[in-house]
């Protein structure tokens, strides 16, 4: 009870007011940012699903068996299944009939499980939303055919024997992102109109696929359950396998969002740490006093950590409830680039989290000067003297700095990630702690001969030598972390739009045949389509390696391997290496080469095992080729060009019957182009990637806005520390000024001095902050991130700017209070 | 009730072992009232702590009302403190958090006595502050501070009360309105008193004065228990 009293004396003195605001400004961070990075994931997830039309996907070329959706439909999740084939579709039986090659999508009623398909019932007319999909007896079909067979909505076709309404135009599909149906114009009809076609019969070209949808964790329990069963032919697909782009964007803005949330609990620790120092440092006479009074150590103990305990509780109430807050403003804000309208089920992991954060931060910054508390000896009620042995230094952030790298291990699940930041906080102690001090030392000497406040400044800070030297670390610390978040995020963000910048190829054309490459050349130049090159295409099998056959090859290897190469490749031959293809190993040939050698893909090569020298033969055709492996390139599959696993020198290939292939960029207002196209080259299969593409910028744009506003919340806490951090030297600074004023010194020349004094050590901070963060950054990406590292100059400038500014600024407000008080009031207080 | 025998007290300086206290033998008869003089540094407010229990003497045994406290660890001697001694300072010690009253309240919270508001009001009364309850120490001056602090000191009752230099801080007219009021309190107390000060004038009231010069004992007289009475009868009147 006395405990609770104690507290409630100590908050309204305003001596808790700091290390309460600390504490609720760690947990609200940590909450706020789990909140919003859970429903920032969900949601995206959600949207990004939208390219799959299901959660998680179940491939095969043959039905699978009956009992494996008997067991999903048990454990609760959505089904869909989809048929495609290609085939030919007729406007009628007479001989005049129009008809079409065509890749044929048979839906269930179900489809789509996630996303929408774009409709409307004219071509090129007003689209409306649908997710719904074609009833029995009606199609829908892709725009470019009713030109091309000359049909309206109302229409019938014959797929195969069945004769089926044309009911809607097909813009978009929530699934249509890569070559998984075919590769002709769509057609999209109702999976129960199958048997009346007559054409799906055993043995025939058709590839199912099984649509699922439901919770995570029941999905991944589904996916483990099917693991073993699967067949090579079958495959479990999710987002990371159909969009690596977005799953790859998402995995790093995701270990950002960590970042940042670790580095928001390490500022907030700081701040912790700060105000419990000079708590216990004000509460030391306290314990004294009440000792002298015959308190014991243990009764003291229990005062202090109960109170403690009580303050952790209700910090960590109240800052969930701010973190909550914070996530829905920047929902809220967010909402104008979400196309996500529901909002995502909400876990308790961030809750726990920030409630496990208070009592980490507590008793790892904390607990220890509290702890040296009890140490204070009764004497000190007769001597005043008497030194604070007990508050050590090292101890507390020894503790502390433990504490941050158990709850960043925790909360990122990363080693490296937690490493590489204790070694930039790590480096920033040491490296800084000594220069700031020499430095310190230094200035002290130089200002010497300047005006007054000049002097004033740096004689206090050569007195406060050592506490400065804390300070200045600290204040380093803070705009360190603060750099190295803003370096990660722009390099994050530039990279993804280096990803997939403005040109894109967004359509592809393949099966081009040999007669109509010029043609096809002249058409995409004359209309200004910025195209790749037109890449030859023989289809062929890789047979043998080292006369070894590929199934005994990859057996001794990587047993995928078979699955992936046992079935024709695209090769393709050139005499030049093409343009975004790195040679990582060996040299390309010279022009007009026809020796028997082959460049290979990097990451089939290492699957393989193969490099350099190993000899590889394809069957083409009926004949073998037999070729050496004299270089291998690295390239970027997520780049929409032509990309291929084999390329030979001209020589070798020629003589093979060859179609041809290329991608170029079609500004989206052009898109009528396409009708041309079709019409003039009507054998010419065209694939469009541009929704697909234009769905990945989106996500990564909201991605990109996300990171920037934790950033945002990042960088209030940093300020937060750093007013900490000023507050903390307040005490003395107000006795200083105080005995300086009663001396004569005028407010301004005392305000004056602790500006400089304060802008002077925010540009030290900086500048070795800038320091710091260019290692830290440089470990990260380097080792987590996956990136390449290129030196940023413009922190080395910016780093001690804004350190000057804001800390003298922080430094000039919070020491107004200083200088305005009247002295005599200041000096009754001691 | 106070008996210390062969105290000695030895500090560790930058400058090797100090001898702030040796060969220090004195007797104080429960109710006594006795001083403590001798220039600045001579080591008063030492032998003042060592004998309150706050720190351990080199060698040598106390005996606070029949217990070796020198054998008791630093907890054993805080439930001692809180059981029998009471403290005055030049410092005044006043928490400045807290309001005066609970100031004065303190010690019977933390020793969890019931009543602590009731009985720090009596005090408080007594002092002649009622009607400053929930000022601030900073809101009070040095005089009014002290009183508090005497509040404080008699609100627990304590069986012995030890006085640093009380009136150290204070000047001549407010420190002897202080003395007079310390006198009158602890003889309506009934406790043995320990006053610390260099002041003749302040010895003379006591009934015991014991003189200390470098650490040493130079001279303790047992004054005439009726020349102390007399002196303290005029006063009241
Ligand atoms: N812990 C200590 N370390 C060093 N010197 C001390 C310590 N405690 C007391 N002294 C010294 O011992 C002497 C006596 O101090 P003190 O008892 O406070 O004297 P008084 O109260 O009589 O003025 C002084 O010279 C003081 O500086
Ligand atoms: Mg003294």
């Amino acid at each position: 009870m006395f405990g609770l009293r104690l507290l409630w004396r100590d908050w309204r003195g305003g001596e808790l007011g700091i290390l309460a605001s600390a504490i609720v400004i760690a947990v609200a961070i940590v909450t706020g940012i789990s909140l919003f990075a859970e429903r920032l994931q969900q949601g995206i997830v959600a949207q990004s699903n939208n390219f799959l039309a299901a959660d998680r996907v179940l491939q095969a070329s043959a039905p699978v068996n009956p009992e494996w959706l008997a067991h999903a439909q048990s454990m609760g999740l959505q089904q869909a299944q989809i048929l495609g084939f290609p085939t030919m579709v007729y406007t009628g039986n007479d001989v005049d009939a129009a008809m079409q090659f065509t890749s044929v999508k048979a839906v269930s009623d179900s489809y789509p499980l996630r996303g929408e398909l774009n409709v409307s019932t004219e071509a090129f007319g007003a689209v409306t939303q649908s997710t719904d999909s074609p009833s029995p007896g009606e199609v829908w079909l892709d725009p470019r055919l009713l030109p091309l067979m000359d049909l309206e909505v109302g229409n019938t076709v014959f797929v195969g024997e069945a004769e089926l309404t044309v009911s809607q135009i097909i813009v978009t599909e929530p699934d249509a992102g890569g070559s998984f149906y075919g590769l002709g114009p769509r057609v999209l009809m109702n999976i129960s109109d199958i048997p009346a076609t007559n054409i799906v019969q055993p043995g025939s070209r058709v590839s199912y696929r099984y649509l699922f949808a439901g919770e995570t964790l029941e999905l991944d329990n589904y996916g483990k359950w099917l693991e073993d069963k699967l067949l090579p032919s079958q495959k479990w697909l999710g987002l990371a396998d159909v969009q690596p782009q977005i799953s790859r964007s998402l995995e790093r803005a995701e270990q950002f969002l960590l970042l940042a949330g670790a580095l928001g609990v390490g500022l907030a620790g700081i701040a912790i740490a700060l105000a419990a120092r000079r708590y216990s440092e004000r509460h030391y006479d306290y314990v004294a006093m009440m000792k002298s009074l015959g308190a014991t150590s243990i009764r003291i103990m229990t005062i202090y950590s109960s109170n403690l305990l009580l303050l952790a509780v209700i910090a960590t109430i109240v800052g969930s409830g701010l973190g909550w807050l914070i996530q829905e403003v920047f929902i809220n804000v967010l909402q104008d680039y979400f196309e996500v309208t529901e909002v995502p089920s909400i876990s308790l992991r961030p809750f726990v989290v920030g409630a496990v954060t208070a009592l980490v931060c507590l008793t790892s910054f904390a607990l220890p000067p509290l702890i040296s508390l009890q140490g204070a000896s009764p004497l000190r009620v007769l001597r005043r003297d008497l030194d604070r042995s007990g508050v050590s230094s090292a101890f507390t952030y020894g503790t502390g700095v433990l504490g941050i790298a158990v709850l960043m291990y925790w909360y990122s699940g990363n080693l490296v990630l937690t490493l590489a930041v204790l070694a930039g906080v790590g480096m920033t102690f040491a490296i800084v702690g000594v220069l700031a001090w020499y430095l310190l030392q230094g200035s002290a000497k130089v200002g010497m001969q300047a005006g007054s406040s000049w002097r004033l400044a740096l004689a206090s800070m050569r007195r406060r030598g050592f506490q400065n030297a804390v300070q200045a670390v600290i204040f380093s610390l803070a705009i360190m972390l603060l750099l190295l978040l803003a370096l990660v995020r722009s390099s994050l963000i530039e990279e993804w739009q280096i990803q997939l910048p403005e040109g894109t190829p967004n359509h592809f054309l393949v099966n081009i045949a040999k007669r109509d490459v010029t043609a096809v050349e002249k058409l995409l130049s004359d209309n200004k389509m910025s195209g790749e090159p037109i890449y030859p295409m023989v289809r062929g099998r890789l047979v043998t390696v080292n006369q070894e056959a590929i199934k005994t090859w990859s057996e001794k290897t990587d047993p995928t391997v078979e699955g992936s190469v046992d079935r024709e490749m695209s090769l393709t031959w050139s005499d030049v290496k093409p343009e975004d293809n790195l040679i990582t190993d060996g040299k390309w040939w010279s022009v007009g080469s026809s020796a028997a050698e082959v460049s290979i893909e990097a990451e089939l090569a290492n699957r393989m095992e193969v490099g350099l020298g190993d000899n590889l033969s394809f069957l083409v055709g009926s004949e073998s080729l037999n070729v050496t492996i004299t270089s291998i390139r690295e390239l970027d599959w997520e780049s929409m060009k032509p990309n291929f696993y084999m390329i030979f020198p001209p020589g070798l290939l020629e003589q093979y019957p060859a179609t041809y292939m290329t991608s170029f960029h079609l500004p989206s207002a052009e898109k009528r182009f396409l009708n041309q196209f079709i019409k003039r080259f009507p054998t010419i299969t065209v694939i469009e990637m541009d929704a697909v593409i234009n769905q990945i910028r989106s996500i990564i744009n909201q991605i990109s806005s996300a990171v920037e506003l934790v950033l945002g919340l990042i960088i209030i806490s940093g300020l937060l520390v750093l007013v900490a951090s000023v507050q903390a030297s307040l005490d003395s600074r107000f006795q200083e000024s105080a005995i300086l004023r009663t001396l004569g010194a005028k407010r301004q020349l005392v305000l004056g001095s602790l500006a400089i004094e304060f802008s002077a050590l925010g540009l030290l901070a900086g500048f070795l902050a800038a320091f710091s963060a260019e290692l830290s950054v440089f470990g990260l990406q380097e080792y987590l991130l996956d990136m390449d590292y290129v030196p940023h100059p413009w922190v080395w400038v910016v780093g001690p700017i804004v350190g000057a500014v804001l800390i003298g600024t922080a430094g000039y407000v919070t020491c107004r209070k200083v200088v305005n008080t009247p002295p005599v009031e200041v000096l009754r207080d001691l | 009730m106070i008996i210390a025998k062969n105290l000695e007290k030895n500090v560790d300086t930058s400058e090797g072992q100090l001898c702030i206290l040796k060969g220090i033998d004195l007797e104080i008869k429960h109710g006594e009232t006795v001083a403590i003089v001798g220039s600045s540094g001579s080591g008063k407010s030492t032998l003042l702590g060592l004998l309150a229990g706050l720190d351990v003497p080199s060698h040598g045994a106390i005996f606070l009302d029949g217990e070796d406290i020198t054998l008791l660890t630093e907890d054993e001697r805080a439930e001692v403190r809180a059981r029998l001694v009471g403290f005055v300072f030049q410092s005044f010690q006043l928490l400045p958090s807290l309001t005066a009253l609970e100031n004065v309240m303190l010690p019977a919270e933390l020793n969890g006595v019931s009543g602590a508001r009731a009985l720090a009001e009596k005090y408080l009364g007594r002092v002649g502050l009622d009607h400053r309850f929930n000022h601030y120490p900073r809101q009070l001056s040095g005089g009014e501070q002290q009183r508090v602090a005497l509040a404080r000191a008699f609100a627990s009752q304590p069986k012995i009360l030890f006085a640093d230099e009380p009136t150290g801080n204070l000047d001549s007219t407010t420190g002897s309105h202080i003395i007079d009021l310390l006198f009158d309190l602890n003889r309506e107390e009934g406790a043995t008193l320990v006053l610390v000060t260099h002041e003749q004038r302040l010895a003379d009231r006591c009934q015991h004065s014991i003189k200390l010069d470098a650490g040493e004992i130079v001279a303790d007289d047992l004054k005439s228990v009726t020349a102390a009475d007399s002196s303290i009868t005029k006063d009241d009147q």
